[in-house]
């Protein structure tokens, strides 16, 4: 387990994952901060509005800017991190290195958990590193907002990447990579739109978990503790089917 | 514009730039990528952020 461990951690300083995929996050944080604060100049320049055009804009609070990066996390962040996910697995199904941990005595158990605590810990950093520059930004141009809110905010959209690689990783054990990134950004990065779309119709939807994790720098939503266990009873549903999978895959492959 | 505070805008070029530096600095390192390499240099050159993203998912030919 150690041993696997290691090796998905030097898999992700090889593949510079470490690196870039935090430095996204940081990106998406600040864009949002920055683009409202500096909207008016930005039409002005380049907005090519007509002589005496004038524009109220909203007056935004601390806490719209975190919400607006968590859109932008979202959106880009989350496809980036279903598309790396979604090879996990299966790639290494495809160029032979699964054989080769296969023949030793590794349980399935931690093959897939490997690759679950591995990813689990990069979008922690990436999750940290996002809103932690979203927060410096936000805090410099419009305020701050309640230290232990904005934790829970950060705690909560973790609980919601665990719950989205936990699947994807379970769709790479069980498929190939095209069809697992398929099914993957199908089922998030659209889901997530759709969700937000004619998502008014239900409260209880694992897609709201993020955005009810925001509700705390406002005020507490009646849905979170409900949406919360249901993300984490699916996300050790998805687990244990995926050890599983894993291991049927491991029983199929002809050594 | 006169007003626009360059120790805000800095570290967002500051990390486009890293990006990009990482990104043709691995383009020369690697064996071979998914496609001609010289096609991926320009392309993280020329779009910026979105450009060594791409690269770093779809880019590398992972052996």
């Amino acid at each position: 387990m150690i041993i696997l461990l290691k090796k998905e951690w030097l898999e992700m300083l090889r593949s510079y994952r470490i690196v870039w995929l935090p430095l996204l996050f940081i990106l998406l944080g600040i864009s949002d901060p920055l683009t409202n604060y500096y909207m008016e100049d930005i039409l002005a320049t380049v907005g090519n509005m007509p002589d005496g055009f004038s524009m109220t804009m909203p007056e935004l609070a601390p806490s719209d800017l975190l919400i607006a990066s968590l859109g932008q996390f979202q959106m880009i962040g989350l496809l980036v991190i279903v598309a790396i996910t979604a090879s996990m697995i299966s790639r290494e199904r495809q160029n032979g290195t699964a054989t080769l941990i296969y023949v030793r005595p590794v349980s399935n158990f931690s093959i897939y958990m490997s690759k679950l605590i591995a990813m689990a810990l990069l979008t922690l950093v990436c999750t940290i590193a996002g809103f932690g520059a979203s927060m410096y930004y936000t805090y410099l141009l419009y305020g701050g907002v309640s230290t232990t809110a904005f934790l829970l905010l950060m705690l909560f959209y973790w609980l919601w990447l665990l719950m989205v690689i936990a699947t994807t990783i379970t769709f790479s054990a069980l498929w190939t990579t095209s069809i697992a990134m398929t099914v993957a950004i199908v089922l998030f990065p659209l889901g997530i739109l759709l969700d937000s779309v004619i998502g008014a119709y239900w409260h209880y939807s694992p897609y709201k978990l993020a955005l009810y994790g925001a509700s705390w720098l406002t005020t507490q939503s009646d849905y979170l503790w409900g949406t919360c266990s249901i993300v984490v009873a699916w996300t050790i549903f998805v687990s244990l089917l995926g050890i599983w999978a894993t291991g049927w895959k491991r029983s199929t492959t002809k050594i | 514009m006169d007003t626009l505070n360059w120790a805000l805008i800095a570290p967002l070029i500051v990390i486009q730039f890293v990006l990009m530096i990482m990104a043709l600095i691995d383009i020369k390192r690697i064996h071979a990528t998914n496609g001609p390499k010289w096609v991926w240099i320009l392309v993280v050159i020329v779009v910026n952020t979105i450009g060594p993203i791409v690269y770093f998912i779809f880019g590398r030919k992972n052996v």
